[in-house]
């Protein structure tokens, strides 16, 4: 099998393993995939680049799918992209549901992940012929795309989301530029520290673990009390489930396939989006929330359709689909590998390795959750108080070694982990500033060059050609399309936005 | 009008045409929003009234300062005593003020953690991997 040739034994053992330690990162309210992925890069830095996305694409399955247990066995979404399993998940569990509940969740992640997978393997290839031919003014606006596309769609206001990403470009202008090698931002004291600017990892680091360490000391930190779950007293899982719901599980997949490709949104709103959907086509609308598979069926097939989805602009246009994708971007620039149009044709091996390990992934994730959950539920226990103080300790271990032994990269990790605190608590936006953060530079870089060939003449950006046009009006449309669902919610007063 | 849409690029001036641009933004977004807060004060004649609260209501002021101020005393000290002392000094007091008690059961097990989890890291990391640590 072609899968064999190309993954090693120890990526798919890795693999394996991040599926499992990402299921239990998923499953422990106040830890998510993101935080997941951040945490294991450091490891990765011994490891193959293939070993190395096996771990984190595993982890990135897990994490996303681990989600569906407290959501379901006590109305506490595990990650941000299983609020909507709540919904009908819980009411089950009081029905004496539960295990049925979960196993309709777990198919559901299952079809959800090999559907974006499907349009992951066939679409990414056709994006990334498209986008290679791109000049610097193409790649300079369809950065700007992906940044009002994250602004208008996150939650929040446009303006506020506007701004986080273009605080994340100005953050990562800091340091040298590489045409005159001068510097720039940064304070003399500090001019050997930053000439590199910061550095990705331990700003990835921070704004991830450390932040929502910080978030969760001040609420105290309460651990879970112990309750029992009363298993399937009534109701066995069958596969019949699915019967009469095979348009919602794809119409809830193709979502959250679409909203990953959408840069910067994350599985909250797909999922959201996806349930809302169900609600508008279900037969029986009412009975929505009070405890119908059909509800899990949409949010659980739509977030994990979003794992596909978000990597398909991260892999044609290096340009990260959600936050957790921006730390996968960590892991490729660790390997020294460049994410970008060019990436699937000159990386062919690496590519279907990618495809592959993702198939093992959401296999393995089936597996392990559909035969062993009601020992998985029992994660949802572990102490929070013994697990942070360890993540800790990684997150500084890693955050030291990723330029072999600085200390200044510890700093950022703690300087960013009290700035992602600050930043949630006045309103800028992480997810926007994370990718205008990871983009800033090539931002910068694409927009001298372009003026660089037209004798600083801005007009460039717009007579470029029919592509530079085309992504005017997305920008333009993105622009408009929030401000009339923003318009629209207050007459509403229920809007997608804000539930996310 | 041509004159109005072109930027004079210099070499030497390479490095601060963007982040000029991007810092011009920055201000006019913030300027807007401001204007956007005001307008909707006025509306609703709040306009003398703040309400914002930094901290949620009854925050755990113990555990989140201590939480920070640990961090901070932790990494100071890393290349001072090393990794392994840090880090089993750091987990300790960490675990003891996340679990909020000094029961027998909480030392225990803080102690248990601390001294393990530094010495595995160091062990895998710092042996097996090779990566480098304080």
């Amino acid at each position: 099998m072609e899968a064999f040739e190309i993954l090693t034994p120890l990526s798919i053992i890795l693999c394996i393993l991040g599926v499992f330690v990402g299921i239990i990162f998923g499953a422990i309210p106040g830890m998510t995939a993101t935080m997941a992925i951040a945490i294991f890069l450091p490891i990765t830095y011994a490891l193959d680049l293939i070993d190395s996305l096996g771990l984190l694409l595993g982890l990135y399955v897990g994490g996303i799918s681990g989600g569906l247990v407290p959501a379901i066995l006590m109305n506490i979404p595990g990650t941000p992209s299983s609020i909507c399993t709540t919904f009908d998940g819980y009411p089950m569990t009081q029905k004496g549901q539960g295990e049925r509940a979960l196993k309709v969740g777990i198919t559901a992640s299952l079809i959800g992940g090999a559907f974006s997978l499907a349009i992951l393997y066939f679409f990414a290839p056709v994006l990334a012929s498209v986008a290679i031919d791109f000049s610097s003014v193409e790649k300079f606006l369809i950065i700007l795309f992906a940044l009002t596309v994250i602004a208008s769609l996150s939650s929040g206001s446009l303006l506020g989301g506007i701004f986080s990403g273009f605080l994340g470009v100005f953050i990562s202008l800091v340091g040298f530029f590489a045409d005159n090698n001068q510097l720039r931002l940064v304070p003399s004291f500090l001019e050997n520290q930053l000439y590199y600017g910061f550095a990705l990892l331990p700003v990835l680091i921070g704004l991830f673990a450390i932040t929502q360490i910080l978030q969760e000391a001040e609420k105290g930190m309460k651990t879970a009390s112990h309750q029992k779950f009363e298993f399937d007293k009534k109701e066995k899982f069958s596969f019949k489930v699915f019967k009469g719901q095979w348009i919602n599980t794809f119409r809830s997949s193709a979502i959250g396939t679409f909203v990953g490709i959408l840069p910067g949104v994350g599985g909250s709103a797909a999922s959201i989006l996806a349930y809302s959907q169900t609600k508008n086509f279900s037969k029986n609308p009412d009975r929505l929330g009070k405890g119908e598979p059909e509800g899990v069926i949409a949010s659980e097939a739509s977030n994990n359709g979003l794992t596909g989805g978000a990597l398909i602009p991260l892999l044609s246009l290096g340009i990260p689909g959600d936050s957790t994708t921006a730390v996968l971007v960590g892991a490729f620039l660790l390997q020294g590998i460049q994410v970008g149009p060019l990436f699937i044709t000159q990386n062919p091996d690496l590519w279907s390795g990618i495809v592959w390990a993702l198939v093992i992934a959401n296999i393995v994730m089936f597996l392990l959750m559909f035969l062993a959950i009601k020992y998985m539920a029992k994660i949802v226990f572990v102490p929070k108080q013994i697990i942070y103080p360890i993540i800790i300790v990684m997150c500084v271990v890693g955050a030291y070694a990723i330029n072999n032994g600085v200390l200044f990269d510890v700093w950022t990790l703690v300087l960013f982990g009290l700035a992602g605190f600050v930043f949630a608590k006045i309103g800028i936006q992480v997810a926007p500033l994370l990718i205008g953060f990871i983009l800033g530079k090539d931002l910068e870089k694409y927009f001298i060059d372009s003026l660089k060939g037209s004798g600083g003449d801005l007009t460039i950006f717009f007579t470029k050609g029919p592509i530079a046009i085309v992504l005017w009006v997305l920008i333009f449309a993105s622009i408009i399309f929030s401000l009339y669902q923003s318009w629209k919610s207050k007459k509403t007063g229920n809007d997608i936005r804000n539930a996310a | 009008m041509k004159e109005l849409l072109t930027i004079d690029i210099k070499y030497d001036e390479y490095h601060i045409i963007f982040p000029r641009i991007i810092m011009g933004i920055l201000i006019l977004l913030v300027v807007l929003m401001l204007i956007k807060a005001l307008i909707k004060r006025l509306k609703d004649g709040s306009l003398t009234q703040f309400k914002f609260k930094f901290f949620e209501e009854n925050f755990d002021k113990l555990k989140l300062f201590g939480t920070i101020g640990l961090i901070v005393v932790y990494v100071f000290f890393l290349e001072i005593i090393g990794f392994i002392a840090s880090s089993i000094v750091f987990m300790f007091l960490l675990t003891i003020l996340l679990k909020g008690n000094f029961q027998r059961k909480t030392i225990v097990i803080s102690v248990i953690n601390s001294v393990t989890t530094s010495i595995l890291v160091w062990f895998f990391f710092g042996y097996l991997f090779d990566i480098t640590l304080p």
